[in-house]
């Protein structure tokens, strides 16, 4: 079977441990698109296969692919389906921290408030993403993680923490598809508090086990 | 103790009918195998970026473990190289199912054999091949559909379901004891294709074993739910 958690350690120590329960449909459709893909397409062939619509962030539906073929052309061409790994600074996917409480529903499309990136009063600095795996027969799992360090003046309270995708394919003519969208958000039993220079780790971690 | 989350899990169900198309056998079974192959894909998308340069070639990939036991690159994401002609497409897909009639290397897949599951699989222990010999079914296309959100059930649930259908066209009954499901990850380029890969991600041994009369068939259903919030 397969499990989610969510684990939020502040400055080092964890402070919650707990079943990620909140996938959110935009997850279930982008899955959708995946499996519906067929492979094998005729070697000319350029667009999508299979594609889902989904809800961005901002309200507004969009198209994301899960088999897309790029125009032909001399740069570099490609994408992925569902890419998560932002960088640092990036607040628009990845793990994301709102300090919104509003309870979770499947067809929310983004975090009730989002703390954006910063070194403003009500910011965190948003660090890179890292993913670590462990494999057997019995248990095994994926985790990815990423640091927020408060570098204002005045303390952050973090309620909620959201997972987002980035759905985009390019040639070097241009994007043909960058779409962003939450896959998962969950809402902390209790708030935390990051004072300043203090740090907080968000993991979601999906377990498999037999 | 509260029973912990499933949040992908799902159901089997499997129906047979003899020659004349009535209904003989049915059964449903919880759906709860995921194999490493899969958590692999996952581990894939969580180390794409999707935000590369436009005059960026490289991969993100994963190493999976193909049904002949070898070891493949999988990938999540791949920008094809930005040099020499002729020009390049680019693009593909991560785990495919959607297989067409007669192909049996992905999509839904059945067995015979019952060994029990462990994470680590990466075949069925016996797949029934496609065909009109002796131990082989005729396999269908795989459909595959988007039942969308069910918020009438506590908690909600995304519903995503995979049919396929398989005659036995043979003169001697068949026993279907597995369930599988194999994906594709193919990548191409204008000049050729890049990847093209097949990879168990999910088998189920099955509680009931299901016997396909001669001149029958066999319709296998997966649902997937994934739990919402």
């Amino acid at each position: 079977m397969i499990r989610a958690e969510v684990v939020v350690e502040l400055n080092g120590k964890e402070v919650y441990r707990g079943e990620s329960k909140s996938f959110v449909q935009n997850f279930g459709k982008i899955l959708f698109a995946i499996l519906n893909g067929t492979g094998g397409t005729p070697l000319s062939y350029k667009g999508s296969v299979s594609s889902a619509v989904v809800q961005k962030p901002d309200g507004y539906t969009a198209t994301v692919h899960g088999e897309y073929y790029t125009t032909a052309d001399a740069g570099a061409t490609g994408g992925t389906t569902m890419g998560f790994k932002a960088g640092a600074g990036e607040d628009a996917w990845g793990i994301l921290v709102g300090s919104g409480s509003d309870p979770v529903s499947p067809t929310q499309y983004n975090l009730s408030a989002k703390i954006p990136h910063g070194t403003d009063p009500g910011k965190l600095h948003y660090d890179v993403h890292t993913v670590t795996s462990s494999y057997s027969d019995t248990s095994s799992y994926v985790e990815i993680a990423r640091s927020f360090i408060n570098k204002s003046s005045q303390p952050v309270t973090v309620r909620e923490v959201g997972l987002f995708a980035r759905n985009r394919y390019q040639s070097s003519a241009g994007v043909e598809v960058d779409v962003i969208f939450m896959v998962a958000r969950d809402v902390l039993p209790n708030p935390v508090t990051v004072n300043p220079l203090g740090s907080l780790l968000v993991r979601y971690r999906v377990v498999l086990t037999t | 103790m509260p029973q912990p989350l499933n949040p992908m899990k799902g159901f089997i169900e499997i129906e047979v009918r003899d020659r004349e198309g009535r209904v003989i056998q049915r059964g449903r079974h919880e759906m709860k195998s995921f194999t490493n192959n899969f958590l692999k894909i996952i581990e894939g998308f969580f180390n794409a970026y999707g935000n590369y340069p436009l005059t960026y070639a490289g991969i993100t990939k994963v190493t999976i473990t193909t049904p002949d036991g070898s070891s493949k690159d999988a990938w999540t994401e791949y920008y094809t190289s930005s040099s020499g002609s002729p020009y390049y497409y680019g693009g593909g897909v991560a785990i495919a199912t959607r297989a067409g009639g007669s192909i049996d290397s992905y999509g839904i897949v059945v067995g015979s054999g019952a060994t029990p599951f462990n994470l680590n699989n990466y075949a069925l222990a016996t797949k029934i091949a496609h065909g009109t010999g002796a131990g082989q079914l005729n396999y269908d296309p795989v459909t595959v559909d988007d039942l969308g959100l069910d918020t009438s059930v506590s908690p909600p649930v995304y519903r995503i379901r995979l049919v396929r259908g398989f005659k036995n066209l043979t003169s001697s009954s068949i026993t279907i004891n597995e369930v599988g499901i194999i994906a594709r990850n193919y990548w191409k380029i204008q000049s050729g294709t890049l990847n093209d890969i097949t990879f168990l991600i999910a088998r189920d041994v099955l509680s009931t074993s299901y016997t396909v009369p001669a001149g029958g068939s066999a319709t296998v259903i997966v649902v997937i739910e994934v739990t919402m919030g």
